[in-house]
This record gives structure tokens, C-alpha cells and sequence, in this order.
């Protein structure tokens, strides 16, 4: 429903795809999915109603601001009504053009239900949100049924109006200036002159204009003949206060509301949702309104909105929940919960959470977390806003996660960065030890650039460290800055930055740089590189020492000469003096 | 205002104990009395069969999912004593683990919140409670709970990571120290919550309210209020809800949810803990939902088999 309404709002373009959200059941809401374009434009539409159903929450209700304050929420509200009426021309649309009968007849109900929105939604806006407003109730409520109800036959309403057209619209215009009390007494006045020509007789010999005469003076039961012309008992309701008490205040609407309700149904019928619904606001129940408005609609968005504006008319404030929050904010968290479930609208559900001061940041903290990540552009997109309201743990939890899925594909890189991003010490280990694993078997480094460009985030881990440096004296050795390198290849083992499995790696990487025609190592150094092979190769058991291979000895035994060999040349260029 | 999405028809050869979505709710595991456990993917309304697990000797009680950041794994308890723990690799899941430390049915299986490490408690017709903790390379350390009920331990259901002096910041890379706590419900009636201690685990509390067998343990997730909830069913029919208010976990007062006309045999939280659904053996599942003024209402109830909806509020949904 939230969906079709601010899409709508959107684009004056013919639907090309329709999302159709049953009021009843989530079951279509599935079937149907509007194209990624339009929801770009919808979550902007409906972010812009959320934006301005909310901020006004953040000014203080100042007396001399009461006006303005007004101004916007009436027009608020109207921008609601505006959305649901263009979703109904849509949906309307829709049902026109829809082949399929069952689509059809499911359009069509679509639009009944969005008509009965509106309505319901309009009354509340005479009754609660234009309360303030000076001016005739009755002109406005004569202006609702006009707008909603569709099959007055038009012909028959001139007559009812042409009766005494130019007192009619005198009395009307004059209502502008006037106060309420004088327009009374002239309507007192007008009324008995009525009464007179009727009693006079001066239409006895036309029957119809004494049924119009009498229906002018109020007379229930002559308006009630003409029932079939009314096809709600508001309309009928309407009608009656017209001719009977036009300048009726908002109070006393009660009374005739209930009246006119059991004259038009005349016990044959009994009220529909809808009625109950229209009752309780003509009795200013406003809580009567939003429980029944949240029992007959199966989605929150209405009862969820229609509650926010009316808290902002600052008309909920003396009924606090038991829960510790407010009726406003129980039913914006459970829309916003549901919008969590839709692949694109949970980024509305965060606005929504962020206007909801008590439960909402923990609400957020909950659902954000399950949002499907199918895209690493989806993950960005959520750890951004996890990281606008410093939730620290879902942004770890989420680097986590894909930093793992990242790893069952094998991309080490991406893994590496998440788990940076992170800060899981433990798990770039697990992944430094895979680039080193791959590197001893492939002999050369994947993602270069990203191990290069590790920085202050190679402290992260020892092993992430080490691979950090380790690549760094591979490039040095291409660069042949050979003594550079040479003294970090012996730090990485002294300074026990290298795990002790990767000793033989790095002392075999040793010896290209013994068999260079100049001396690089020095000698102190070669001692500490002779040091470091009889620690590794002490450090074998004898079992190990029977279970190497050729090779290994072979190394080994090559090593001991290259070092040998290194230090002969060293200490002869150190004692050299130097010029002979 | 609820309704039936999906139908899955699992096409398994006997009964289903247990049926759990996944972190995302893109996927559900089911298990059965078939001796496998099935895996779908119901994205999308639709249910794709994604493995079927053969690997237990009995009928198979609970599936649970673990946290997504350990990869996608699966926990699995049965009749034959043994907890599967399935890893998906490669696109195809394997048997990691296998536990056979219980001396009797295993009956239920619970993961930690993922702050705690990869953890799983496991509750056994043996009366013990086993708690498996991932150590790395493939290794499980185990830890055992002897006697925690007599005659057996049919339930257990950890309890939301709290962090302690969370108004503190904590510096990054150092881990903080977590209170773990859970909750089991055994064969002896009562519903126990343990707290782990110095390396040791200790009975903290001894919940009684039931008369007979609890079937079923759940700990609501936090909403970042003080208090902290534990719903329990049993085979008498009824479902508690235990509120506690203080942070400390001392006293637990119980509310009852309902008094159902049979054994009830599960109840689940939802993810904000605002809903709670309960199944049982008078075939159906109900949704409870607190109200304004601290009772719980049921919101729904689904009718098995039959996919239809018979909503509380149903006779008036035809609008003008």
C-alpha cells in the first residue's frame, strides 16, 4: 500500500508496472513489483512525507506560532489525501485496463478501499486537525459529501438549491464576514419566512415544491422520502444540519450524527466498519477512530500517519500507553517494522525508526542487522547508516559477515579489507595466513594493492603485519634496494614479527641476496641469519630431521654455504682498510 | 492483519519437529522424524530445495541457524544422541562436526549470540547440558552441565548479549566481558537459568510455575530496557511469560499467557520480541501480542493444513 501510494505521488506517466498491495494480504504484494526507477521516486516522495509529517515535532508550539503551526498541518494532511487520491486514479487506471477479471475486480476493491481512506481521512481533517479554524463547520462538511459522493443526481440538487437562489447566496457569502451568532439570527429569519410561505399554503397546489419547501425548513421525514437520492446517512446527516441547524458547532454534532445514522439505516441494516468508523469522529472519539481504523485496514500506513499528524496537533497528548511510549510511536514502529520485510522500502523503515524517540534507535539496531546482503553495494549502503548513528556493533557484525563471505569465494582481498574494516584481529589473521599459504605455493602475492596500501591498519594483526612487511622487502628487492631490504628480512625474524613456520621461507628468500657480487649482509648480520638456521633446524626433532626431504636438506646444507661464504667476504671487506 | 505467505511443502516422509528460517529469512531448515533435514530456499514466495542432510540415526528434533559471520551454519540434535553441526563450503554442505557425548536423546539446540564466540548449548534426555565452543581449525572444546534437570532437559534458549557499563566506551579490538546466561526447561517442571562464572556454569534461578513437563524455553530478544522476559510452554497447556525487572536477574515474577486445551510444544519471539507464536498439539499456531495494559492478546491463529486465516478481526473487512 505504502508503495503504490507515494509512487504515484511521483511520476504523471501511465503505470507501466503496478505493484498491488491488497489491504487484506501481503500475498499479492509479492506478485507484483513495481521497477527499480520508481522506487528511487517513491522513497523520495515518501521520504518527503515522512520529513513533513515529523520535523514539526522538533519546533515548540509557541502561541504566536499556533496559526502557522496550523497552516502547515492542515496542509500536511491535505498532501495525504492528495497521495491516496492520485493512487486512486491509478489504480483506477489499472482496473480499467485490466483484462484479467479476478485483477480487475481486485483493482476495483483497491480503489474502494482508498476512497474510504480519503473520506475517513478528510472527515478527521475538518473535525480535529481545522478544530481551530473560524468558520462554518457545516460549509466544510457540506463540501465533503460533495467530494465524496458520487451519485447525487445533479438535476435534483439544482432544484434543492435553486429554492430562493439569492438568499441562498447571501446568506452564504455573508457567513464570511459574520460572526456565527449573527449569521444564526438571520438564518432565524430566513427559516420563518419559509415556515410562513408554507403555512400560508402558497404551494399547496404543487405538491413538489411543498415537499421542497418543507425540506428547506428542516423537516426530517420530508428529506427522508427522498432517501434514495442520499446514498450514505452522512450525506443525509449533511443535509439535515443544512436546513435545520446550519450554524451547528462541532460539539453538538454528535447528536445528530447517531440520529441520522438510525433514521437513514431504519434498523434494516446494521453500520459497516466504515460507518462505526465515521461515527466515532463525528463524536470526537479519536481513539474510537484509530482502533477502529486498525482493525478494518490490514495495513498500518493509514492509522500509523493519521496518528502521527493528530500527536502533532498535539490532540493525543493525554493518553499515554501503558508501554512507556505513546500511541504515535507504538504504531509508527510497527509500519516501519513492516516495511523492513520489502527489498528496497527498509531505508524508509529507518527514517521512520529515526522519528521515533524511545524504541526506535533499538527497533533500528534489531532489524538492520537482518537486512539481506546480496550486493556489496547493499552493504555499504547499510553500514553507512549504521555508521551516521555510531551502532558500532552492527557495523562490526556486518564486516564480519561479508568479510566471511567473502572468504568462501575465495576472494582474499575483499575478505582482508572487511575484516580491516572491522577491526577482527583473529579473522585478517585467518587471511593473512591464506595470502601467505598462497604465496609459498603460487610464488607471487594476490591483491597486491591492497597489502601495499595496508598502513596503520597492518598493525590490526601480527601475522597481517608480517604479511604487510614481508610484501614491502619484496619490493624493495625489486626496487634493488638491496641492503634495505636485507635488514628487514632479518628484523621480520629477529624481532619475531615472522611465525617460526615461515623461518625457511625467508631465510631461502636470504639467499639470492648472499650470492649477490657485492657484500650485503654484514657480518654481525650473518651471524644473526646463522643464528636464526640452527634455531630452525635445532628446532626439529630428530623424527622431523629423518622425515625431510632432499630438498629441504639440500636447502639447508646451501644455506650454511652461503652464509659461510657471506660472512668470509664480510669480515675481509670490514677489516679492509678503507682507501687501500 | 495477518495472513499466510507461503505454504512449503517439504515433501519429507514423516512428522516435522522443527522448522527455522535463517538469519535473513531467505532460507528454512526443516527436520524431521525421517531422519534428515531439509534446507529451502523461500525467497520470493517460492521454496527451492537447497540440500537435503542425511547424517542422524533418528528422528531429528531442532535445527539452528548459526550467526551469518561464522559462514552458513547449521546445528542439528536427534534421537540418536548425536548434534550434527553442517557447513556449508563450496556451495555444498558438509557434516564439520559431530558431538556424541550425550548418553540419551538430544533434545534441543541453541546457538550463543554470535558476541559470544560460535557456542552451542545442547539439552539432553540425559539430564545434562552440553556446551560446544569453537576454538579454531576445526576444534570444539566441550563443557558439561550434569544433572541440570531430572530426567531430562528438553529445552534451552540463550539470553540477548548484554554489555555491561555500555555507557562506556569500549576501545576497539578488546573484547568486552559478557554475563552469559540461558535458560533450560526440563522433564522435572521447572525452568532453570544458568549464568556462567569464572570459566564455571551455576544455576542462577529456579523459575517454578509449571505442572508438568516443559516442552519449550524462549528469551526474548533485549529492547534495550532493563527488564528481561523468558517465555515457557508445557505439557499442562500452559504458556508463562517470566518478566524480570532488575538488572541483576533476581526476581522473576510469571504471567500467564493462556491456558491452552493441550500439550504445547513451542514458542518463538519475534525479532523485536513484540510478538510471541506458540504451537501446540490442538493444532494450531497462535500470535500473542501485549497490550496496552499488560495482557496479551492473541492476534491471529492459523489453522492447520488449511492455509486460511482466521483473523480476530476478519468479519469486518468489507469496506464500502
Amino acid at each position: 500500500m505504502y508503495l503504490d501510494l507515494a509512487e504515484h505521488l511521483a511520476s504523471p506517466s501511465p503505470v507501466d508496472s503496478v505493484c498491488i498491495t491488497s489491504a487484506f494480504s501481503h500475498t499479492d504484494f509479492h506478485q507484483f513489483c513495481p521497477s527499480t526507477g520508481r522506487i528511487y521516486q517513491c522513497k523520495n516522495t515518501c521520504k518527503a512525507l515522512v520529513d513533513n509529517s515529523c520535523r514539526p515535532k522538533t519546533r515548540t508550539a509557541l502561541p504566536k506560532h499556533g496559526l502557522f503551526m496550523l497552516g502547515r498541518l492542515v496542509q500536511v494532511s491535505k498532501n495525504y489525501r492528495s497521495v491516496i487520491r492520485a493512487c486512486m486514479e491509478d489504480m483506477h487506471q489499472a482496473a480499467v485496463s485490466a483484462r484479467d477479471p479476478a485483477l480487475h475486480s481486485q483493482y476495483s476493491t483497491q480503489v474502494s478501499i482508498l476512497s474510504a481512506m480519503e473520506l475517513i481521512w478528510n472527515l478527521c481533517e475538518i473535525l480535529f486537525v481545522e478544530a481551530a479554524v473560524a468558520g462554518p463547520l457545516l460549509l466544510r462538511l457540506l463540501d465533503w459529501v460533495r467530494l465524496h459522493v458520487c451519485d447525487v443526481d445533479n438535476m435534483v440538487r439544482e432544484v434543492l438549491s435553486s429554492e430562493n437562489p439569492s438568499k441562498h447566496e447571501l446568506f452564504w457569502n455573508l457567513g464570511n464576514t459574520q460572526t456565527l451568532t449573527e449569521m444564526e439570527l438571520k438564518w432565524q429569519h430566513w427559516h420563518e419566512e419559509c415556515q410562513r410561505y408554507l403555512q400560508d399554503g402558497t404551494f399547496a397546489s404543487n405538491s413538489h415544491m411543498e415537499s421542497i419547501c418543507k425540506i428547506l425548513l428542516g423537516d426530517e421525514n420530508a428529506i427522508l422520502e427522498k432517501k434514495e437520492l442520499m446514498t450514505t446517512w452522512y450525506h443525509f446527516l449533511v443535509t439535515r444540519l443544512l436546513y435545520s441547524h446550519p450554524t451547528v458547532k462541532p460539539m453538538e454534532l454528535r447528536f445528530y450524527a447517531q440520529s441520522s445514522m438510525d433514521l437513514f439505516l431504519g434498523g434494516e441494516s446494521s453500520p459497516e466498519p466504515l460507518d462505526t468508523i465515521l461515527m466515532a469522529a463525528f463524536e470526537f472519539e479519536m481513539h474510537q477512530v484509530i482502533k477502529e481504523c486498525s482493525i478494518a485496514l490490514s495495513n498500518w500506513w493509514f492509522v500509523a500517519h493519521l496518528t502521527d499528524l493528530l500527536d502533532h496537533c498535539k490532540l493525543l497528548q493525554s493518553h499515554n500507553l501503558y508501554f512507556g511510549s505513546n500511541m504515535r510511536e507504538f504504531l509508527l514502529l510497527e509500519y516501519a517494522s513492516g516495511l523492513f520485510s520489502h527489498y528496497s522500502l527498509w531505508q524508509l523503515g529507518v527514517d521512520y525508526f529515526d522519528h521515533c524517540p524511545e524504541y526506535g534507535r533499538v527497533y533500528l539496531e534489531l532489524h538492520i542487522e537482518r537486512i539481506p546482503l546480496n550486493t556489496e553495494q547493499k552493504a555499504l549502503k547499510v553500514l553507512r547508516i549504521c555508521e551516521q548513528r555510531q551502532m558500532h556493533e552492527q557495523v562490526r557484525s556486518i564486516c564480519k559477515i561479508m568479510a566471511m563471505k567473502a572468504l568462501r569465494n575465495n576472494r582474499l582481498g575483499s575478505a582482508l579489507s572487511w575484516s580491516i574494516r572491522a577491526k577482527d584481529a583473529a579473522f585478517a589473521t585467518l587471511i593473512s595466513d591464506r595470502f601467505l599459504k598462497d604465496y609459498c605455493e603460487k610464488g607471487c602475492f594476490s591483491d597486491l594493492d591492497l597489502i601495499d596500501n595496508l598502513g596503520p591498519s597492518m598493525l590490526l594483526s601480527d601475522r597481517l603485519t608480517f604479511l604487510g612487511k614481508y610484501r614491502e622487502f619484496h619490493r624493495l628487492y625489486g626496487e634493488k634496494r638491496f641492503s634495505e631490504a636485507a635488514k628487514l628480512l632479518l628484523m621480520l625474524m629477529t624481532a619475531h614479527i615472522a611465525p617460526c613456520s615461515f623461518w625457511m621461507t625467508l631465510l631461502t628468500d636470504a639467499l639470492p641476496l648472499l650470492e649477490q657480487k657485492e657484500v650485503i649482509f654484514s657480518a654481525e648480520q650473518t651471524y644473526e641469519l646463522m643464528r636464526c638456521l640452527e634455531d630452525l633446524t635445532a628446532g626439529k626433532s630428530d623424527k622431523q630431521k629423518f622425515q625431510d626431504d632432499d630438498v629441504e636438506t639440500m636447502k639447508v646444507e646451501m644455506l650454511r654455504l652461503a652464509l659461510a661464504r657471506n660472512l668470509a667476504r664480510v669480515i675481509v671487506k670490514e677489516g679492509t682498510l678503507e682507501g687501500s | 492483519m495477518v495472513s499466510v505467505i507461503n505454504t512449503v511443502d517439504t515433501s519429507h516422509e514423516d512428522m516435522i519437529h522443527d522448522a527455522q528460517m535463517d538469519y535473513y529469512g531467505t532460507r528454512l531448515a526443516t527436520c524431521s522424524s525421517d531422519r534428515s533435514v531439509k534446507i529451502f530456499d523461500v525467497r520470493n514466495g517460492g521454496q527451492i530445495l537447497i540440500a537435503d542432510l542425511r547424517g542422524h540415526e533418528g528422528p531429528v528434533w531442532q535445527v539452528a541457524w548459526a550467526h551469518p559471520m561464522y559462514g552458513n551454519i547449521l546445528a542439528s540434535c536427534s534421537y540418536d544422541r548425536k548434534v550434527i553441526i553442517w557447513k556449508e563450503e563450496n556451495g555444498t554442505w558438509e557434516k564439520t562436526y559431530e558431538y556424541t557425548g550425550h548418553d540419551s536423546s538430544v533434545n534441543s539446540v541453541c546457538w550463543a549470540p554470535h558476541d559470544y564466540g560460535l557456542i552451542l548449548a545442547c539439552g539432553s534426555s540425559d539430564g545434562a547440558i552440553s556446551l560446544l565452543s569453537y576454538t579454531g581449525d576445526g576444534q570444539w572444546e566441550v563443557k558439561k552441565i550434569s544433572n541440570a534437570h531430572t530426567i531430562g532437559c528438553n529445552a534451552v534458549s540463550w539470553a540477548p548479549a548484554v554489555v555491561p557499563g555500555s555507557l562506556i566506551e569500549q576501545p576497539s579490538g578488546q573484547k568486552p566481558n559478557y554475563i552469559k546466561r540461558f535458560a533450560s526447561g526440563g522433564c522435572d517442571n521447572l525452568v532453570k537459568i544458568w549464568k556462567e562464572e569464572d570459566g564455571q556454569w551455576k544455576e542462577e534461578q529456579k523459575l517454578e510455575a509449571h505442572s508438568d513437563w516443559v516442552r519449550d524455553v524462549a528469551w526474548a530478544p533485549s529492547i534495550g530496557l532493563p527488564t528481561s522476559t523468558i517465555a515457557s510452554c508445557s505439557q499442562d497447556g500452559r504458556v508463562f511469560i517470566w518478566t524480570c525487572d532488575d538488572a541483576s536477574g533476581n526476581s522473576w515474577s510469571p504471567k500467564l499467557l493462556h491456558k491452552f486445551t493441550d500439550v504445547v510444544w513451542h514458542v518463538s519471539w519475534s525479532i523485536t520480541a513484540n510478538i510471541l507464536a506458540v504451537s501446540g498439539g490442538d493444532n494450531k499456531v497462535t500470535l500473542w501480542k501485549e497490550s496496552v495494559d499488560g495482557l496479551w492478546a492473541c492476534i491471529s491463529d492459523v489453522n492447520k493444513g488449511q492455509g486460511g486465516v482466521s483473523a480476530v478481526t476478519e468479519g469486518q473487512q468489507n469496506e464500502q
